[in-house]
């Protein structure tokens, strides 16, 4: 499984059960990254796919115990701390603070970045985006 | 007087509100002095939930969908009230922030400290951040703030609502109340609240207190006096030794800013420092004897 997240900071992913922010330019990334392949979300993230679906999107109360090898989750509001054993996390990075009550917790420092990239942002300046494996 | 009315209205709402849930507030005309015993003391997060993060815009509020701004009249005491908007596309920056300099919300003080983030205590606090709706130096919209509750407390939360509008041009209410205790001239915190109105709070909504602190240091909320924490707070000179005086380069005095003799002299005479005592006498300058800095 392949883990996605967007992330401030502080490693903030989520404040009162809602996203810290969200970018269509990064919602564009997710689609390309994920192509083919079966995209796993719950369904208040699959309302931003609403408008150009990926390919696969599949939607489900459990996304990260549903998406299997080579398959990518995309997680915003719930627990990260049961993808520890993810073959990649995929990190969208704001750039900025936002208020937090969710907060990424896996341990990115004992994954081997390959590949760090940023870019201009809709309605931010300048996102990056990073690969552990 | 349109505007003021939806000023008073919401107002009244929201002491209603706090008074539910505080179960002892008192409102005046335009702060809401308001008891604090009901929000749980600071204990390391710069903010706390309040009304389990639902904000006390009312039903006909939410629904309105057009830009507006209003800054409550200082009070008696020279102090902030509400600051309340419909923040949208219209009402947000076109140019860089102006020089806010000028403005000395109550309580202010320029103070130094080694342990405080760029060493201000104090920050010229945005009620409503310049980054929505683009005020500058309105003095109805600035308090004596902490370093620690502008960037910790209410910057996450200005920005989560520009970004927003940013991404989906939609509106959001936002609503920012200092809450003084007694007749305090510096906060103790302010209570935030946002609201995402076409998509129904979908996007943004929240209810929250941020502290008016600054971990280190502790804080004479009545005077903005200050000292390192575990010592007395006093005037304005913190750990640095630096303050604020006035200087006559006639008759080479410095004054307290304060000092009818400051207030006094020729335009030409005067000039603004920032440093030490022992600086100035060293430059020649000899204390006034009416302040006696």
């Amino acid at each position: 499984m392949k883990l996605i997240v967007c992330l401030d900071d502080k490693n903030g992913m989520a404040f009162n059960r809602r996203r810290q922010s969200a970018d269509r330019v990064v919602t564009e990334e997710i689609r390309t990254l994920c192509g083919p392949a079966p995209l796993w979300t719950d369904a208040y993230t699959a309302k931003l796919f609403a408008d150009a679906p990926p390919a696969d999107l599949r939607v489900s109360e459990d996304p990260l115990h549903q998406a299997r090898a080579g398959e990518y989750c995309f997680l915003e509001t719930a627990p990260v701390t049961d993808g520890a054993e993810a073959e990649e996390i995929i990190v969208f990075r704001w750039n900025r603070v936002y208020p937090r009550d969710r907060v990424f917790d896996l341990d990115l420092s004992r994954r081997t970045c390959t590949q760090t990239r940023e870019f201009p942002g809709h309605s931010h300046e300048r996102i990056t985006m990073e690969v552990y494996r | 007087m349109k505007l003021k009315q939806r000023w008073m209205a919401g107002l009244a709402v929201l002491a209603l509100s706090l008074t539910l849930f505080s179960g002892c507030g008192q409102v005046t005309d335009t702060a809401v002095s308001y008891g604090l015993k009901d929000i749980p003391a600071y204990s390391g997060e710069p903010y706390v939930a309040v009304n389990n993060n639902e904000p006390l815009f009312t039903d006909d509020e939410r629904k309105n969908d057009q830009a507006f701004e209003e800054y409550a009249p200082l009070d008696d005491l020279g102090r902030c009230g509400t600051a309340y908007s419909c923040v949208g596309r219209e009402l947000m920056p076109t140019e860089a922030r102006g020089n806010i300099s000028q403005v000395k919300p109550t309580g202010w003080h320029s103070v130094k400290y080694d342990c405080v983030d760029g060493k201000n205590l104090y920050n010229r606090c945005h009620l409503i951040g310049y980054q929505l709706t683009a005020e500058n130096a309105n003095d109805r919209n600035l308090i004596t703030g902490t370093r620690y509750l502008n960037v910790e407390g209410m910057l996450p939360f200005e920005n989560l609502v520009a970004d927003y509008i940013k991404e989906t041009d939609n509106h959001v209410l936002y609503r920012v109340t200092p809450i003084f205790s007694g007749d305090n001239l510096v906060a103790d915190g302010v209570l935030m609240e946002g609201y995402s109105v076409e998509d129904g709070g979908e996007g943004v909504t929240f209810c929250v207190y941020a502290y008016n602190v600054q971990p280190g240091v502790t804080i004479d909320y009545a005077t903005g006096d200050s000292a390192l924490a575990g010592e007395t707070p006093t005037g304005e000179i913190g750990q640095t030794g630096e303050r604020d005086y006035v200087l006559n380069t006639g008759t080479k005095k410095f004054h307290l800013p304060d000092c009818a003799s400051a207030t006094d002299m020729k335009a030409a005479n005067r000039q603004e420092y920032h440093g030490t005592r022992d600086t100035l006498i060293q430059q020649g300058y000899a204390p006034c004897g009416r302040c006696k800095p």
